[in-house]
């Protein structure tokens, strides 16, 4: 069946969405040096998926579903207020506090995962064969996502989330882009740095938690990096670069679900190759050689 | 000036200020940088603070501008708290080391107006005063011919024009800057001294400036306070004599910087084989010292 049937209608407009999510965030992301931050942050909400299944929450019903996922936005906004307040009390090592909250997370999910698996087994004697097989499947579809499982329930929390976040970014952009631009001077101006920084984080987390559905735990920061990195090679001029940054975040992602569909590949990492190699256009395109400065 | 609620109250009212940084690690004790600071700035004044490398220029400043709460003492910006000055838009400020991210895809003329902006959220637009404003910052700092260019494909000394137009683009009454012209050679120096003078005057500005560089201090100020943790001197600049600066860069400054020995130690530096490590000191005199630490 076609990605591009009535029932994948639901997956491919999350997708978009969280396309639309992508383009304005990465361009944060790149500038701001945020992107293995996003990486911590994605980890850790694997960790937050191991301890919405120990606590039992499945995702069975659609309550569960919003649960589940509240609990793994707690504790990927966690995760990067965390790493941040880590990264300033360590004389700046934020690579330090990302890769130890990045690795204690997944541990922790990895734990808790098969702690609740184990469980699982044990009520369902007589199925341990097949309830491995599942399990492996689950895990993958964690880290790698399966946007084909999307129903209308999560295109509207997706919709939703872009709608607060998109618009949080509209109302206080040029209060971000000063932040971004200038922090350590920013504060002489009354823009308060720390609170900037921390909501920045907090979206950014918002933004991983709705793209996991689309393309996993491990793939969720490519789509907040990849955009904004190719349209920074594109043009010098913010709006433009924006713009440039939801073209490609919206035709990544059609042409992900095209090239998936016709291969037979899963739809994320789709959307992840055909996203890198708008990426590597840009960057080797003359217009973009022409703008790379030695930093 | 058209504030007369503003004009009767110092520009800077720094009472018994002390500063001491908290331990930046475990078993270490914290380090004072400012003690006992008591100075008034009347409006209208150019003021240039000259100290050695850490000697809590930059502290000072931090604490003027409301970023650092200080230790002990209180502070006042035009009668009223740093913090609610800098809201208020009194104050402009460039920073010693520029460390915006020249990267951003932002023009000369963004880059200015972003102070403005940042007070502005959602729809809200720029008033016709602030663009007019804006302007005034271009052409003070003659920028408006490089107002689309990039910021990053500028060079440095159009960088700093363009943070000090961002600096004087909110209308301030006080205008600090930290360092303005290190690494700048004398006839900039010049250029920059009759830039601020414009600025100072147009805008009816108190202004600022920090520098540990004498040319560059007499070149601006028409006060001068020397700070080396603890104010030295506070007159204008003909009261500038060399043995308040002998005394301005030699005391004070050991137990902040540690090992490192200036002015009235050097020459016995020099005998003592404890300290070998000094030797390519000894026949400088104290400017060139600081002047290379930079």
């Amino acid at each position: 069946m076609s990605v591009f049937s009535a029932e994948h209608l639901p997956a491919l407009i999350a997708g978009l969405g969280v396309a639309a999510i992508g383009a304005p965030l990465s361009v944060f992301v790149v500038l701001k040096r945020l992107a293995f931050i996003g990486q911590g942050v994605s980890h850790a909400a694997f960790g937050g998926v191991g301890v919405a299944l120990f606590l039992g929450v499945a995702g069975a019903s659609v309550a569960e579903d919003i649960l589940q996922m509240a609990i793994v936005l707690a504790f990927s906004i966690g995760a990067a207020l965390v790493i941040s307040a880590l990264g300033r009390t360590n004389r700046g090592r934020l690579d330090t506090a990302i890769g130890i909250v990045l690795s204690a997370s997944m541990a922790l999910g990895f734990v808790l995962f098969t702690i609740a698996e184990s469980r699982h087994d044990h009520d369902e004697h007589g199925h341990a064969h097949g309830a491995h097989a599942d399990e492996h499947h689950v895990i993958e579809e964690i880290l790698f996502g399966n946007i084909l499982n999307a129903n209308w329930n999560s295109v509207w929390v997706t919709l939703a989330g872009a709608g607060v976040i998109l618009g949080t970014l509209w109302w206080l952009r040029h209060r971000l882009v000063f932040w971004s631009f200038d922090e350590p001077v920013c504060a002489a101006y009354g823009v308060r740095e720390q609170r900037t920084g921390n909501l920045l984080l907090v979206l950014l987390a918002i933004a991983v938690v709705l793209s996991m559905q689309v393309v996993g735990v491990i793939l969720a920061a490519a789509v907040l990096v990849l955009p904004g990195a190719a349209a920074l090679h594109l043009s010098s001029r913010l709006d433009r670069v924006m713009l440039w940054s939801l073209l490609i975040a919206l035709g990544g992602t059609l042409l992900g679900f095209v090239v998936g569909d016709a291969a037979g590949w899963p739809i994320g990492p789709s959307i992840v190759l055909v996203q890198s190699l708008a990426y590597l256009t840009a960057l080797g395109s003359h217009k973009g050689l022409g703008r790379l400065r030695s930093v | 000036m058209s504030t007369s609620d503003h004009t009767r109250v110092p520009a800077i009212d720094l009472e018994q200020v002390g500063y001491t940084y908290p331990p930046g690690g475990v078993g270490e004790v914290g380090v004072e940088a400012l003690r006992d600071i008591t100075m008034r700035v009347e409006q209208g004044t150019r003021l240039g603070i000259l100290g050695p490398n850490g000697g809590g220029k930059s502290t000072l400043i931090q604490i003027m501008l409301g970023m650092l709460e200080p230790s002990t003492g209180t502070v006042r910006v035009f009668g009223d708290t740093p913090a609610r000055a800098r809201h208020e838009g009194l104050i402009g400020y460039l920073p010693q080391r520029i460390r915006a991210d020249l990267d951003w895809p932002l023009s000369v003329e963004q880059v200015v107006a972003m102070p403005l902006r940042a007070r502005t959220t959602g729809f809200a637009k720029l008033s016709s005063d602030a663009h007019d404003a804006i302007e005034r910052s271009l052409e003070l700092l003659q920028l408006q011919d490089l107002r689309h260019r990039r910021v990053g494909a500028l060079s440095g000394g159009q960088v700093q024009r363009v943070m000090i137009a961002r600096a004087i683009s909110t209308r301030p009454k006080l205008l600090v800057l930290d360092e303005p012209m290190l690494g700048v050679d004398v006839s900039g120096q010049q250029r920059f001294a009759s830039l601020i003078d414009t600025i100072s005057t147009e805008l009816g500005l108190t202004t600022i400036v920090v520098t540990h560089d004498m040319r560059a201090l007499v070149a601006v100020a028409d006060r001068v306070a020397c700070l080396s943790r603890t104010l030295h001197f506070h007159d204008t600049p003909e009261g500038l004599t060399p043995s308040v600066l002998a005394q301005v860069f030699a005391h004070d400054i050991e137990p902040i910087l540690g090992e490192v020995h200036i002015d009235a130690h050097a020459a016995a530096d020099c005998d003592d084989p404890t300290h070998n490590h000094h030797h390519h000191g000894c026949d400088h005199d104290h400017e060139s010292k600081e002047g290379g630490a930079s």
